[in-house]
């Protein structure tokens, strides 16, 4: 390498084209993608997030949740995702579009999270996903500091709030445990996970001369 | 000369100095591997593994790069031509337009509801011609309305086109899916209805309010 | 001939020194939130009531405290090292690569602080918080300037290749960074592209800055110690360009299947195949090293080995079809594993056998410690390696059938992931070898060994007609 200018100017050109291409390109293409709107039901998909899944995914993301579970489903014919019931169609962009940090992850120690709240043939509910932070399991970790064990009333009435917990959890007389705000936003989060419209590019890719129509969407219920 | 072994983990020799790596690499940069008039394999395999590279590297993006689109999401998808939006079966969209909306009065059996909702199995104006049953979908119906020799007068039919000031704005492919899938459904075996037809009708009329049996009669 | 401790060591000890003292502690450091986080994987209760200590934050910390606080310092230290002694002259602005390395140890001592208090950003190999990033391209750019100064200044015209690695190093990473958090922080871009900026970032610090920092070390110690002209060395600078342009464009890598266009992830399988290319080029040209001859050469010769064999794992699992059974596994965490810590850093463990008793004119302390070192590093490595492998394995064939739930893949995996923790403590051990061995050394605290017996270098051993 003999001139300087010319060298350096070869490596920041080099830099330039991998951005543009890459981050650039993918930016021009998906960064002014709008949601989608159906006729048939008036409103446009996806939806935004309510205020406590928004708190929800900052909880998600502090406490890298990321670092197990994913939230990405693959298409049909590409792996187990759908064998596993976590998703009937691959996530597309336009599901993370009013996600502030979409939290994709790239390790599945745990099960795939995009949509939690839509799993068949049973999706979890509030008091599933609370019981599941409390206590852990033999693979997952327990959330204990997202809850808060406290005194109960001398009337020995536990609060709406409390968790029933049994056996070894339970506490002992006179406690209850309630979840935090943090638990509670982070729960709501996960039930707000659910991509159940199919957007025109989610549909399966159908080979040519194969076996035959597409699939129409299943564009039904209405709005959340 | 070349390190003599190594005996020492705790210091290792070096065999040349600064300069000499300086001295005797500089040399090499730009020169002619053939310099001599002698051939070497060496840079004709390596010019063959880059070229292998880049023609694989070529190939393989353009089968596998789904035309760089935005929208195609699987890199086996092949590059069609002209090839807009999936096909879509008009009686499986139309089922679900149909249980979607019109199950509510017409009944999932077509049945309808005796004296309110007219039925739509057998019903003549669902197998009748297109064109009617067209404008009945698009613009509503108001008023009297006879079918199957009963009168129905109750409830008006919504207006489920695009009409300045409803509700619904339904495009052309649904109002063809739903009216396909019914006058399929139910025994009545009338053709389809496509998208084409329906854009012409509206094309013909334009903006109206609903339409009246008498209206509708006068239709061909 | 000149001696073998030159000037330019004597005069630039004190910003090395600091830079490798904070490099091996936070190797220290990591290892031991490596060790944890490790454990934290088969015994998900370890340390689990602790919410600063929680898997999914120290997962980040490691990572956070192995590539910010060990290789940054190390290579930092090395490349400064190999630009002045090239250049021929002392280094010049010293005082900005001292301080420079003081407000980076901060910067990072900071990230792992915010880590903890749960301010990770999700992002890999990024998961450093947003308030920490000025200071460490700062404190980056300082440094760099006084190796860039080495570069610009140097006495001879024609460069070396440890020279094109070392500067390159130094000039693109606080570019990356700061196209990073412009795009992901001050002005984030929307929904899915966040990962793809990030993947970019990704691959750019592994390709771009990392990878670099070891070849430089690498095309450096090899001839020097082999005394032989590097073999085809006229094919070097291919290589180099050949990893400059396509190693960003690797960005997709991860995004496989994923919710982004296909031709994101296609290009980076194209890239990632283009990049065995380089590797190619790299092989032949330091295939001396394998030779032996020394512990360098020897740390060097395994470095090399695993960043072949990353590159070509790298590449044949981004194909749709292997990628399909890998992807999600551990398999992409041994890969990992086997980039950062089989490649570059056993090359840089090299590179610090090598210069460490040049910079400070003593040889090393005490040679049980090196060969403890040596051993526990390779066979750590392999261990860690084989059991990350073995585990992807089992958790591969217990995802890819439906039937079987995530208590089984677990109980499955758990012997193997035991085994990658003991890896993990047999490298936390060799790590501590080699701090104190370098505590030792640098300072003098047991009776200074003899002065080294350096041996008069000679000429190198000309090319082959």
């Amino acid at each position: 390498m003999k001139s300087n200018a010319v060298f350096f100017l070869g490596l920041f050109g080099a830099l330039l084209i991998s951005w543009a291409c890459i981050v650039l390109g993918s930016n021009a293409q998906l960064g002014s993608q709008a949601p989608f709107y159906d006729d048939n039901q008036g409103t446009a998909f996806p939806q935004w997030m309510p205020g406590a899944a928004a708190r929800g995914e900052l909880v998600y993301r502090d406490l890298g949740c990321a670092a197990c579970h994913t939230q990405r489903v693959r298409r049909p014919g590409l792996g187990y995702d759908q064998a596993r019931g976590w998703g009937e169609r691959q996530s597309v962009a336009r599901d993370y579009l009013y996600q502030p940090w979409p939290q994709l992850g790239l390790s599945r120690a745990g099960p795939d999270l995009a949509n939690l709240a839509d799993r068949k043939p049973t999706a979890p509910d509030r008091d599933d996903l609370l019981h599941m932070l409390y206590a852990g399991s033999d693979d997952m970790p327990a959330y204990r500091f997202l809850f808060e064990e406290r005194r109960v009333g001398r009337s020995a009435q536990r609060s709406d709030e409390a968790m029933q917990l049994t056996g070894a959890l339970e506490p002992r007389r006179g406690r209850e445990v309630v979840p935090t705000a943090r638990a509670r936003d982070l729960v709501a989060y996960l039930l707000s996970l659910k991509s159940d419209y199919d957007y025109p590019e989610s549909v399966p890719y159908v080979a040519p001369g194969g076996e035959g129509a597409a699939e129409p969407p299943r564009n039904t219920g209405g709005a959340k | 000369m070349s390190a003599g072994p190594q005996r020492d983990p705790r210091l290792d020799q070096a065999a040349a100095a600064d300069e000499s790596l300086m001295d005797a690499h500089e040399g090499l940069l730009g020169r002619h591997p053939d310099d001599g008039a002698r051939y070497r394999l060496l840079p004709i395999g390596i010019l063959f593994t880059l070229s292998a590279l880049v023609l694989f590297s070529g190939t393989y993006l353009n089968r596998y790069a789904g035309h760089y689109s935005a929208s195609i999401y699987n890199e086996n998808a092949r590059p069609t031509a002209g090839q807009a939006a999936p096909r879509i079966d008009p009686l499986a969209l139309g089922k679900i337009q149909f249980q979607a909306v019109c199950v509510t009065c017409h009944q999932p059996t077509g049945a309808g509801v005796p004296g309110i909702y007219p039925p739509l199995a057998g019903s003549e104006w669902v197998k009748g011609p297109a064109s009617r049953a067209i404008r009945i979908v698009v613009y509503g119906l108001k008023g009297d309305i006879h079918v199957e020799g009963h009168d129905f007068n109750a409830a008006a039919m919504p207006v489920f086109g695009q009409v300045g000031g409803t509700m619904y704005n339904w495009n052309d492919d649904r109002i063809a899916a739903v009216l396909t899938f019914v006058r399929h459904e139910w025994g009545n075996n009338a053709d389809p209805v496509t998208p084409e037809q329906v854009a012409a009708v509206r094309k013909a009329v334009g903006d109206r309010k609903e339409m009246t049996e008498l209206e509708l009669e006068q239709v061909q | 001939m000149k001696p073998e401790v030159t000037p330019v060591d004597r005069s630039s000890r004190a910003p090395l020194v600091l830079l490798l003292l904070c490099g091996l502690s936070w190797l220290v450091a990591g290892g031991l939130l490596g060790l944890v986080a490790s454990i934290q994987l088969h015994s998900p209760g370890f340390l689990g009531g602790c919410e600063f200590l929680t898997y999914g934050r120290m997962s980040a910390l490691a990572e956070t405290a192995f590539v910010y606080g060990w290789l940054a310092n190390a290579g930092l230290a090395l490349a400064l090292w190999i630009l002045g002694r090239l250049a021929g002259e002392p280094l010049r602005a010293q005082n900005w690569a001292l301080f420079g390395a003081l407000f980076w140890n901060l910067g990072v001592a900071a990230a792992l602080v915010g880590v903890a208090a749960g301010d990770a950003t999700g992002f890999a190999l990024l998961g450093l918080p947003r308030y920490v990033h000025m200071i460490l391209l700062f404190s980056y750019s300082a440094i760099a300037v006084a190796g860039l100064l080495a570069w610009s200044g140097r006495l001879r015209l024609v460069a070396y290749a440890s020279q094109w690695y070392a500067a390159a190093a130094l000039f693109l990473f606080p570019w990356i960074l700061s196209v990073a958090h412009v795009m992901l922080f001050s002005a984030p871009v929307r929904g899915v592209v966040q990962s793809i900026a990030a993947g970019w970032y990704a691959q750019c610090a592994w390709t771009l800055w990392l990878a670099p920092l070891a070849l430089s070390v690498a095309y450096y110690v090899v001839p020097r110690v082999t005394g032989r002209v590097l073999p085809s060395y006229e094919f070097a600078s291919l290589g180099f360009w050949c990893l400059i342009f396509i190693g960003g464009l690797t960005g997709g890598r991860h995004l496989l299947g994923g919710p982004v266009p296909a031709w994101i992830p296609s290009v980076a399988v194209v890239s990632c195949a283009l990049l065995l290319f380089h590797v190619s080029i790299v092989l032949l040209n330091l295939r001396g090293s394998f030779r032996g001859g020394g512990i360098a050469l020897r740390f060097i010769s395994f470095g090399l080995l695993s960043y072949a064999a990353g590159a070509l794992a790298d590449a044949a699992t981004s194909f749709q079809a292997v990628a399909a059974h890998t992807e999600f596994t551990y398999f992409d965490e041994a890969l990992r594993q086997l980039a950062l810590y089989g490649a570059a850093s056993t090359i840089l463990f090299g590179g610090i056998y090598f210069a460490v008793p040049r910079i400070t004119g003593r040889a090393w302390l005490s040679a049980g410690l090196v060969r403890a070192h040596l051993f526990l590093t390779l066979a750590g490595i392999l261990v860690l390696f084989g059991s990350l492998a073995a585990a992807a394995l089992a958790q591969g064939r217990g995802l890819a059938d439906p039937a079987v739930p995530f208590a089984d893949i677990f109980r499955h995996t758990r012997p193997w992931l035991v085994a990658a923790t003991a890896a993990q403590a047999a490298l936390l051990l060799g790590n501590i070898a080699l701090a104190l061995n370098f505590a030792g050394t640098a300072f003098g605290f047991v009776c200074a060994p003899e002065a080294a017996a350096f041996n008069p270098p000679s000429a190198m051993e000309a090319p082959p007609p």
